[in-house]
């Protein structure tokens, strides 16, 4: 049964048979096929399963949220209120507290990247591999990479591509968004060398990108010098930013 | 009929005691009157089930699971005990309305609370209760419905298939086959394309295919 692979357009026409989401008119051709074709039942039957699984593990987690609840008030109704609600109070004060200490006490040059860095967004993810032959090839390694670091699985991006910058290392795009990841994850010191690598590569569509990134790793790092030596106030696109955070940033 | 205020589809009824020679199973006698589920009221609940409405699941545990607890602790359970068997007992009812097997006339509260006592008589009579010397009369123990016996088999391997993903796959088809959001708003929450979702969720239920492809070929090599 469901021998070799799935095209996504099939994959998409059985799940809306699945999920109940076909019109009148598709549903009733849809069935014809099934009613000819043995491998598209046995690939809806299949779907169907896999569904239940996944609505399974929602379930799962909804019930145990669910009974977390119920323990709370359980809990609540047993308790004295003024109890759970200075519990409540001390925790947001100690938060409170915790967050004015940090802004009192970080450093400036930390508190500055966090107000300016946004890490890249990344390149869109196509798909164009069976899953069977995914993770087979640079290519899907690569994406699969790209999907960890846009859920912000930096560390899981990094090491994927490091793999592959060591089977390639002269791939600018993948230097990039190990530095991307890097410099996310909040190691300036090794996100600094690749980016640098970058920038100076006039020919890499990542050049002008990788020399604001440089230029954040070096207000990580805290180094007002390096930040200078980039020459970034003149930049027709990152001008204005590396002037004011420049002049913000007190020597 | 016992009504609650709150939800008014929501009905319990109950069945006979059992009886034990050591260890006294009984049913409160509170919970022995029998009551009679509407039939003309629509079956809200089961079409909250049915689309996985997290009101729904909230509203049957806050009203069911007293009784079961009360069940559980006056036969030497304890309230994880209870917890834990009503929230099985939950999800064979939801398994049951997802594929069909219970009308509209169906009671909720009688069906989570004759799945727990079952399977609470089922942990009391295992190797980890024989210390508690319970002898019952087998004769008036309710059998286990065999087709409630399946679907526990079933549950178990779904949950085996579902461990396989990770947590990103886990993540995004969660939210669309579990919480039905559409691909756009999954996007927006996690601040990634909605090209990209798509194509993670496609990716996702391709490793599971491939997953349940070894797991058949297996089968058919054992058999």
């Amino acid at each position: 049964m469901n021998e070799g692979t799935l095209d996504r357009k099939r994959f998409e026409a059985i799940e809306a048979y699945v999920m109940g989401r076909m019109s009148d008119d598709e549903r009733a051709r849809f069935e014809q096929d099934m009613a000819t074709d043995p491998t598209l039942r046995a690939e809806v039957d299949l779907q169907r399963e896999n569904t239940m699984a996944i609505e399974l593990g929602g379930m799962d987690r909804l019930l145990k949220q669910v009974r977390a609840e119920q323990q709370r008030t359980s809990e609540g109704s047993g308790g004295n209120g003024w109890t759970t609600y200075l519990k409540y109070a001390a925790a947001i004060a100690l938060l409170i507290a915790g967050a004015l200490w940090w802004l009192d006490r970080a450093p400036q040059h930390d508190r500055l990247f966090a107000e300016h860095h946004v890490a890249d967004p990344g390149l869109p993810v196509p798909m164009s591999l069976p899953a069977e032959r995914a993770g087979a090839t640079n290519d899907a390694a690569f994406h699969d990479a790209m999907v960890a670091y846009k859920l912000g699985d930096f560390a899981e991006a990094r090491s994927k591509w490091t793999s592959l910058l060591n089977a390639a290392p002269g791939n600018d795009t993948l230097r990039y968004y190990i530095a991307q990841a890097a410099l996310a994850e909040g190691d300036a010191d090794s996100a600094v060398p690749l980016f640098e690598q970058v920038a100076a590569d006039a020919a890499s569509v990542f050049s002008g990108k990788a020399r604001w990134y440089l230029f954040l790793a070096h207000l990580k790092r805290g180094d007002r010098t390096a930040m200078q030596a980039l020459h970034l106030e003149d930049d027709a696109v990152y001008g204005e930013r590396a002037r004011a955070i420049l002049e913000a940033f007190e020597p | 009929m016992h009504r609650t205020t709150c939800h008014p589809w929501i009905a319990t009824h109950w069945t006979s005691a059992i009886g034990s020679r050591i260890i006294v199973i009984h049913t409160p006698h509170s919970l022995e009157k029998a009551t009679t589920p509407s039939t003309t009221e629509p079956p809200i609940w089961l079409e909250g089930l049915r689309r996985n409405d997290p009101a729904t699941v909230r509203a049957l545990y806050a009203a069911h699971f007293p009784a079961v607890k009360q069940y559980v602790l006056a036969n030497s359970g304890t309230t994880t005990d209870a917890e834990d068997i009503f929230q099985e007992a939950i999800t064979v009812l939801w398994m049951r309305a997802k594929e069909g097997g219970l009308d509209a006339s169906a009671d909720p509260g009688g069906f989570l609370f004759r799945v727990s006592k079952y399977k609470w008589l089922d942990v009391v009579r295992s190797a980890a209760h024989k210390h508690m010397k319970v002898v019952h009369d087998d004769r008036q123990l309710e059998t286990h419905d065999e087709q409630d016996h399946d679907l526990e088999a079933r549950i178990v391997r779904l949950r085996g298939v579902y461990d396989k993903l990770d947590d990103k796959c886990r993540t995004v088809l969660d939210r669309f086959y579990f919480e039905r959001k559409d691909l756009a708003s999954i996007a927006s929450e996690m601040g990634v394309e909605e090209e990209s979702i798509r194509t993670i969720k496609y990716r996702c239920m391709m490793k599971l295919r491939a997953f349940r492809r070894t797991i058949s070929g297996e089968d058919q090599r054992q058999a």
